[in-house]
Parts: structure tokens; sequence; C-alpha cells
């Protein structure tokens, strides 16, 4: 569980264990008393509770925006698209898909109504549409674990040794091999749905295992878990379908409540796109259209955020990156200079080798532990998002159904 | 004296530490306990002095790596596999433990620089047999996958295979068999039959087991030489790639959330059919199998077994997991409800297999994801009568049923209570799950029979008959005829009440409610005969005021006025639908005892009056027989064209 803030603004209306047969009745009695007293009561609120929401919005990316650009000078682990700043996304998304729950629930006579009730399921099909990018992240980052172990393998071939040896850097050369291999399968599937065909079990080589045989690419890498034809850059254009700032009209004869949906879905959107940006998934492509009016208080950060992502995805997918995560490059940058190394290195280790081997050991020592610490939380919160739209898309359904009781 | 003293002291600990150690590998144990217990057997000074002090250790050390790389190289060049000679096989591994347990021995000594030259060179030695047995490993994990499903494709013949779902492809079949004659093939006792799918409670042995216990000895010596990681890995995708394999004779698609929610619902239904057979091969059958296999493969080493395990199992499972949660997340039209309890079933009944499976540190996760997307199935199938409700009240009048018969939402409604209801004890718990404390003054009916309070499915299935007949109420308004209004209450009321009777929703409403609707479909029978019959009955009443003076004319006047009366209320009534053979006889005896010793009573009377009595015939159009017969006529069976189902 990432350490968040929501118990503000989760007071605000019935808690979810609440048992829908109580709650059910409170609506039919609140029906019997006029609809307009509800409405009066809750007026002044409304108000408040947009704000609240457009303000959390706008600070929570402000907050992503500016630790991500002092991050080049400071902290390294803050940087933008680090696993570090993605859970801050994460968690960003978390409050501010709370802090618009309150918003629903809070003037529900209002928000489970025409005309704000097509508003609201129309957000609610699309958060459902993330489920999905959800899913193949939460894939991804299996990938990336997988990464790591191969490179805990050269961790481990060639750390706290007393002496490094050719036995050694072999070991780690091969781990090196599988790496670079599972990368570039992994490349495959992110540019383009491949289809990889994967025959089950025997290829090759049954009758040679000899000494020089390398079973080069026996690290096969993971399946997805969603079909082949799926594509994350098809899910990300569906989710952001149609998305649209609401006219004048709209805002008006919504109490402003549009605003507030269509801010949450825009925050949906960048959200999903920038896991996808930096996670590898089968597909990944980041051409979806954002229109954000500058107007928004969020505006700034978000559109210099998205900017900033597509330059680096234009620097790195050159290269056919299979994610944008700081500690993916990091990957394939220390497996570069570890299999130049390994290459290169002549035996026995001259002492200023050593010395070299060492520090880059040490390295990648410390990136090995950023990722393992890194991944399980981060996976976790990816859990926790899915769960939090399904509960939130739950919750609003009941009401959009109940709402039907008064018609 | 004292420096003498200390010399003594080295000299005797390295000696204790080298005899004892040489055998049984605690030489790095012993001389960690010596340096533990006295500041002046530092381990530099322990260690330092063997290789200079002991050369002819070192000469021995060098002659033992030197004859290991003559016998490991032996093998590690081999052009062919080492393990399907034993006697091979197990030299390989001698030469191993030994080349371990010097390595191990020597480490301490390592700071002398022939020790250390001979250390790098048995690393080096080492790395070479890793790789080797490393690929051995991978090996016979991939032939005795072969040999077993040859075994399941022909040594059981095919037709138990096929109970098991694993339709082999003929293509690959033959591919196996040109693979065949590897494994010390002797003493496999191989997959048990594989039994009727009705039966999960077996076990398979995924490899044979002298191959098993190759892989034991295999991992062992990986894992004692810190190649633990490779091994595992290995291990795992091997395995992984036989589950898929396993997944896909089972044609379980994989589909994301939005290719389920796109999905035509038949073929849903047919995919979930396919996922319950899938799930309970999965948590019944291959995960239990694969636990045993890895236990047996990591015999010794739980940490790196159940690490393998969960690399083996976890896409499997959170695949059969993404469908159910997809399916939990779908449409919440009623009809589903069968399915998704089928799902929801499926799940917790294997509960006890997730938690058995799936106990340990690295596989937890697994067991929690299962619980969550179980319980929230639950939640689905809550939405499900939630939505079912939203049905009832959005349900518009429209136009009247013909005859006041029965309604398509009635019929609807009951018939698929009755059988949600099947799932009864299913149903208690998932509402159970979500119910806070409900007051009793909450739910209409008061106590329950047995005095207990009610269960939340009681209070839910309450609701929704509320719902319905406040519904059908509004319905009935769009008579205008307030007889035709009150048969079309006493025909959904009785349907609804026959219906409870003799089902479990009867059980579960309870007699209390029962009698109590009884009792409305009663109350509807006596306004239909107030609102009708009275006014007919009431025309024939003798009180004193009509025995005044012109009697006889008034007398005269009633029986027009009956005639009149009657004629109207028969047409209008002949066309009414009763739909139930019982309430439409109770309901013409009713009419009839209200109006035939009436008609006979006021007859007689109009036979008294001479002046009367004359001209009767001519007055009396109907004889109590043919009021008889004309009640006896009325309502109809049923209201033609409009008994469909909705």
């Amino acid at each position: 569980m990432p350490a968040t803030d929501f118990q503000g603004s989760a007071s605000g209306f019935p808690s979810f264990g609440r048992s829908i047969l109580s709650f059910r009745r409170d609506q039919i009695h609140s029906m019997e008393t006029p609809i307009n007293h509800h409405h009066h009561e809750s007026a002044g609120n409304l108000e408040a509770d947009l704000n609240s929401f457009q303000k959390q919005v706008a600070d929570r990316f402000h907050d992503l925006w500016s630790s991500s650009s002092a991050a080049a000078a400071s902290t390294a682990s803050e940087h933008l698209l680090s696993v570090v700043w993605i859970r801050k996304l994460l968690d960003a998304f978390l409050c501010c898909q709370e802090e618009f729950r309150a918003v629903l629930f809070n003037n529900g006579s209002l928000v489970f109504r025409p005309p704000v009730d097509r508003m609201v399921s129309d957000y609610f099909e699309r958060s459902v549409k993330a489920l999905d990018v959800c899913n193949a992240i939460r894939d991804g980052i299996e990938q990336i674990r997988q990464w790591h172990k191969l490179l805990e393998i050269v961790l481990c071939a060639l750390d706290n040794q007393r002496s490094l040896g050719e036995g050694q850097f072999r070991r780690a050369k091969k781990a090196l091999i599988d790496l670079a291999i599972a990368m570039l399968d992994e490349k495959d599937s992110s540019t383009t749905v491949a289809h990889r065909n994967r025959s089950f079990g025997r290829h090759n080589n049954s009758s040679s295992a000899g000494r020089d045989h390398r079973h080069v690419g026996h690290f096969r890498s993971l399946s997805w878990s969603v079909s082949r034809s799926w594509s994350a850059a098809r899910q990300l254009q569906a989710i952001g379908n149609n998305l649209a700032a609401p006219r004048t009209n709209e805002i008006v004869a919504t109490n402003g409540i549009a605003l507030a949906v269509f801010t949450m879905n825009t925050v949906l959107l960048f959200v999903m796109w920038a896991l996808v940006a930096a996670i590898p998934c089968q597909d990944r492509g980041l051409q979806v259209h954002f229109s954000i009016p500058r107007s928004f208080s969020w505006a700034m950060p978000m559109i210099s955020l998205h900017e900033r992502i597509l330059e680096e995805s234009k620097r790195r997918d050159r290269k056919n990156a299979c994610g944008l995560l700081t500690e993916i490059r990091q990957i394939e940058k220390f497996s570069r200079v570890m299999s130049e190394l390994t290459d290169s290195v002549q035996f026995p280790l001259m002492e200023d080798k050593e010395v070299e081997v060492r520090q880059i050991v040490k390295e990648l020592s410390q990136l090995c532990d950023t990722i393992k610490d890194g991944l399980d939380p981060l996976e976790r919160q990816v859990r926790e998002v899915f769960h939090r739209i399904v509960r939130s898309r739950t919750e609003g359904l009941d009401s959009l159904g109940r709402a039907y009781h008064n018609d | 004296m004292a420096e003498n003293g200390e010399e003594k002291w080295v000299a005797v600990a390295r000696h204790i530490a080298k005899t004892l150690g040489r055998n049984d590998t605690m030489a790095d144990d012993i001389l960690q306990i010596f340096s533990n217990f006295d500041g002046r057997f530092s381990r530099e000074k322990l260690s330092e002095k063997v290789g200079e002090e002991d050369p002819r250790a070192c000469a021995a050390l060098e002659q033992t790596i030197k004859a290991l790389e003559r016998q490991i190289s032996q093998y590690v060049t081999a052009d062919h596999p080492i393990w399907v000679d034993s006697a091979d096989s197990s030299a390989f591994l001698d030469a191993i433990d030994e080349l371990i347990s010097t390595i191990r021995d020597w480490t301490p000594m390592a700071g002398d620089k022939i020790v250390g030259a001979c250390l790098v060179r048995a690393e080096d030695l080492m790395q070479q047999a890793m790789f080797r047995v490393e690929d051995e490993f991978r090996l016979l994990m991939e032939r005795g996958g072969e040999s077993l499903e040859l075994s399941r494709a022909y040594g059981n013949g095919g037709e138990s295979a096929g109970n098991l779902s694993f339709d082999s492809d003929d293509e690959e079949e033959e591919e196996a068999v040109g693979g065949v004659g590897i494994g010390n093939g002797e003493d496999h006792d191989r997959i048990p039959t594989a039994r009727p799918i009705t039966d999960y409670d077996i076990v398979i042995d995924a490899l044979p087991s002298g191959t098993i216990n190759d892989l034991h000895e295999i991992a062992k010596r990986m894992v004692v030489a810190r190649f633990g990681k490779e091994c595992s890995h290995v291990y795992s995708s091997c395995r992984r790639e036989f589950l898929e394999e396993s997944f896909s004779r089972l044609r379980l698609q994989k589909l994301s959330n939005e290719e389920v929610q796109k999905m035509a619902w038949q073929d849903l239904e047919d995919e979930i059919e396919r996922w319950i057979k899938a799930a309970n091969v999965a948590l019944r059958i291959l995960f239990p199998s694969e636990r045993r296999l890895c236990d047996r493969v990591f015999f010794g080493f739980s940490s790196a077994a159940d690490l393998s395990f969960m690399e083996v199992c976890r896409g499997s499972t959170i695949r059969l997991l993404n469908f159910a949660d997809a399916v939990a997340i779908g449409s919440r039209s009623p009809e589903r409800l069968f399915k998704i309890l089928d799902v929801f079933e499926t799940l917790r009944d294997l509960m006890p297999e997730f938690e058995s499976v799936f106990s340990d540190q690295y596989c937890l996760f697994l067991r929690n994801e299962a619980i969550t997307i179980w319980k929230r199935l639950g939640e689905a199938i809550r939405g499900i009568f939630m939505e079912l409700e939203n049905l009832i009240n959005r349900d518009p009048p429209k136009g009247p049923v013909p005859g006041g018969g029965l309604h398509p939402i009635t019929r609807y409604v009951m018939n698929y209570l009755r059988a949600a209801c099947r799932s009864r004890q299913t149903l208690e718990q998932i509402f159970e799950e979500n119910a806070g404390p409900l007051p009793s003054k909450d739910y209409p009916g008061g106590k329950l029979d047995d005095g207990g309070s009610p269960s939340s499915l009681f209070v839910q299935m309450v609701w929704i008959m509320e719902l319905l007949e406040t519904n059908l109420e509004a319905k009935s308004k769009v008579y205008k005829d307030p007889a035709l209004c009150s048969v079309f209450m006493m025909n959904n009321g009785r349907y609804i009440v026959h219906k409870v009777k003799d089902s479990e929703l009867g059980s579960l409403l309870g007699e209390e409610w029962i009698r109590k609707h009884t009792a409305k479909v009663r109350q509807h029978q006596a306004n239909y005969q107030r609102s009708s019959w009275n006014k007919v009955v009431g025309v024939l009443k003798l009180d004193n005021a009509s025995l005044g003076p012109h009697v006889a004319a008034k007398l005269k006047e009633k029986l027009k006025l009956f005639n009149q009366y009657f004629e109207e209320v028969y047409k209008t009534q002949s066309t009414l639908v009763i739909f139930d053979d019982q309430m439409r006889e109770d309901l013409r005896n009713l009419v009839n005892q209200l109006l035939l010793p009436a008609y006979r009573t006021f007859i007689g009377r109009l036979q008294s009056f001479p002046e009367i009595g004359r001209s009767l015939d001519k007055h009396i159009k109907y004889g109590p027989e043919d009021i008889e017969a004309r009640i006896n006529d009325l309502f109809r069976r049923s209201g033609g064209s409009s008994g469909g189902r909705k």
C-alpha cells in the first residue's frame, strides 16, 4: 500500500463497507423528501468540492513536474520516468481519483441524473479501458523483473569474489547474452504487434550439447497475459477517443461538474499514457492526441511533462527502447558496458582493470537494489489503481442504477 | 616465551582444523571458531601460514585440481548427453562434489599465492562444469516432458487422455517419437492413468521419477556451488512452458478485459465453461503436481523450491484470475447471474486449493489475489440483483394484459427468482458478505418463522417482491374497470404465491410471508366481488322499505334492474382471464353462492304476488339454472396471445 493521504477526503461519503441494502433504503427514504431540499443542501458544497478537486490535480501535477525537473541536479532517483517517479504518478492518480469520487458521491443528486450521468458513465467506460493497460503494465513489470534476475546472476558471478577469473566472466557473459536477447525480444513486441511464434518445447539441439554450445535464447521471455493482437497504442487511443473539453453551455448545464469529469478523464489518459511510455508492453505507441486547454490550473505541468516524455521517447525510441523507464535505460547501459568489458578483458586481470570492474559491479549492485526495492511496490500500486478503478466504477454504477428508482 | 607459545597455539589450531576439516569440510568453520575464541587466532594468521609452511599440502592441492580438470573436462566436452549413462553421470557428479569440497576447504587459505592461483583454476573449472550440468538439466527437463506426453497419448489410450482435455496434437507426437531413447528408461513409474474429469483428485508425476532424481542431484550441486539462480531459471522457464501448453490444450484463450466485455454472451458462456474446467484442472491437478515436482527437484532447498514454483505458476494463475475478474467487471445483465454464480462457486470451492498450493511467502500474493477476485464476483452478483430491481422498477405499464391475466414480468421475475434460489446457499453467502446491521423495521414481514434475525438474502428477496408488487399495482391502474383491476392483481398475486410455495424461495420467504400474500390475494378477490357483484346482489335485497304499498311494481322494477346489471357484468366479465384452474372454480362457486340463494329467494318472493305470478315468465328472463350456467361460463383460462414469456 502506498502511503497516501486519502483519509481526508474519504470521510465525506459513505464508506464502501456499508450495506448496499441499508444504503438503498436511505436512498428510498430520501426520495420521499423533495429532491430540491437535498439539492439546496449540497449546492454550496459542490463548488467547494469542485475547487478542491481542481486544486488537488494541479498540486499533484506541479509536484510531479517540479520534482522531476529539480531531480536532474539533486536526487537522481526522482528522475522523470524513474520507478520512484512513476510511483509518485500513480499516487497522484489515486489521490485525484479519490477526490473525484468525493465530487461524485457528495453531489449524487446532481451527478446521477441527466445530463451529468451520461458524462459520468462515459468516464467509467474509459476507466474500464484503462484496466487492460494496468494488466499489460503488470506483465511489463514482470518482464523487468526477469531482466533483473539476469542482472543478479551477473552480480553473483562478479561480486564478492576474492579474485575475478575467466570462469566468473564467462558466467557473467552468458547472463548478459540472455539479457540482451530477452530485451531484444521485448523490443519486437514493444514496437509492433509481433507474431512471435512460440512453438512449445523441443527446438533445436537434440543431438549436440557440446562444449561451445551456447544456449542462446534459452531464456525465453515471458508471454503476455493478453492476446497477441492486443495493442497498448490502440487501447490508449480508445481511452482518449472523443475526449474534448466541455463547452460553456455544458459547463453551465452541469453546474461545472463537466469540468471535473473532463479533468479526471485527462488525468486517466495521461497516467495510462505515461505508464505505457515507461514500461514494456505489447505494441507501445505514444501517438495519442492530448488537447488540454491552458486555462486549467494543472494544464501547464501536464503539458510540460507530456512534451518532455515525448522528447525522451524520440531520443530513445529511435534506438528501439522497450520502455522509457530510467532503470531500463540503466540496464541497457550497464549491459552494454559490461558486455564490452567482458569482451575486452584479458586474463589474468590487471589491477587497474580489476578496480574498474569492481566499480561497475558496485554500480550494478546499486541498480539491482533500486529495481528490487522498486518493482514490488510499483506492481502493488498498479494493482491498487486497477482495484480503485473497479471499485469506483462499481459504486458509480450502483448509484446510477439507484437514480433510476426515482424515475 | 609468549611469542613462542602463540606460534605453537596457531600451529595446533591449524593442525586440528586440517585433520578434522579434510574429511568433513568443516575446516573453515573450525578456523572461524578458533578466531572467535581468541584474538590470537586471527583468520589471516591461520590461513596465511598454511601455504607458507606447508608446500606439500599445496602440491597436493595442485594435484587434486589437475586430476579434477582431467575428469571434468572430459564431461564438459562430451558431444552426447551425459545423463544417458548413469555411470557417467554419477562419476561427473562425484568429480563436482570433490571440486566443491576442495574449493570450500581451501578458500580460507586463499591469501596464499599458490593456493589462490589454484582456486582461480578451480573456480574456472567449476563454471565450466556448471554450464554443462545446466545444459544437462535442461535436456532432462525437456526430454522428461516428452516421454510423458508420449505415454499420455499412447500409453494410456487416447480415450482416457482425452478426458483430461489434453487433446494431443498429431504433429507434436510425431516429432516426439523421433526424440525418444533418452533417460534411464527402466523404472519410470510414469503418469497415472488419467481419470474422468469429475475426479480432480489426482496429482500427476509431470516427469518420470528417475528423471526427477537426476534433476535433484544436479540442482543440489548447482545450489551449493552458488549457481542456484541459473538452475531455478532453467527449471521455471521449462515448466512454465509446459503449463502454458497445458492451458492451450484446455482451449483457454488469452482475453483482455475489453475482449471479454465485447464478447457475445453465448460465446462468453462457452468460454466460462472452459474456464471452469481449466481452473479445476489447474488448481487440483496441474499446480499441485508442479508443487510436488518442484519440492522433489529442490528437495532440501525450500526457498529455491518456493521461488521456482512461484515463477512456474505465476503467469498461468494470473491468466486464470484475470478472466474471472473480467467476468466480474462485465455487464450486470440479469441473465448472466447463473453463469457468474458458476464462476463464483468454482473459485469458492477452489479456495482450499489456493490456500494449500500458494501458502509460501512468494505465492501468498496469488492467493490474496484469488480472494479479492472471488469477493468481486460476489459484488458482481449483488450488482446483478440491483440491475434486476432496476429492470422491475423501470418496466413501464404499456398496454393492459387482456382480461386482467398474468403479466409477463410476473412470470419472468418469479421464474428467475426460483431458479436463483436453487443456489440459495451461495446467495446467502454473497449477501451476508456485504450485510451491515439491519434494523428490524427495515424489512416488512416482521419476525421470521424461527424468530431469528433475517438473512440478508431474505431481505433482498422480500425487497424484490415488494418492487414487483408495486410495479404490478402501477400496471393495474391502466384498467378502467375496477373489477378487471382486481382480477389482474388477483391473477398475478396468485401466481406469485403459487411459485413461491413449492420452491426454495418459499422456505426462504417463510410461512408468514406466504400467509400474508395469500391474504392479499383474498383481499383482491373481495375487492373484485365488491366492485362487480355486490351491486347486482344489492338489487335483490328485500328490506322492510321495499315492502311498502306498490310492492309488486317495485319488485318488477328490481328484477328488470337485476337483468340489466347481470347482463352488463356478464358481458364485461366473460372475457376475464383466470389462469388458475382452482381459482377459477373457486371464483365461480363464490359468485354462485353469492347470487343464487338471493336470486332464488327473490324469485320465490315474486311468485307470492298473484298479479305478478301470472305473468312471471314474461318478467323472469333467467331462471336460476340459467344464472348458474352463465356464471360457470365466466372466466377464461388464458388471455390468448398475451401469455408469452418476457
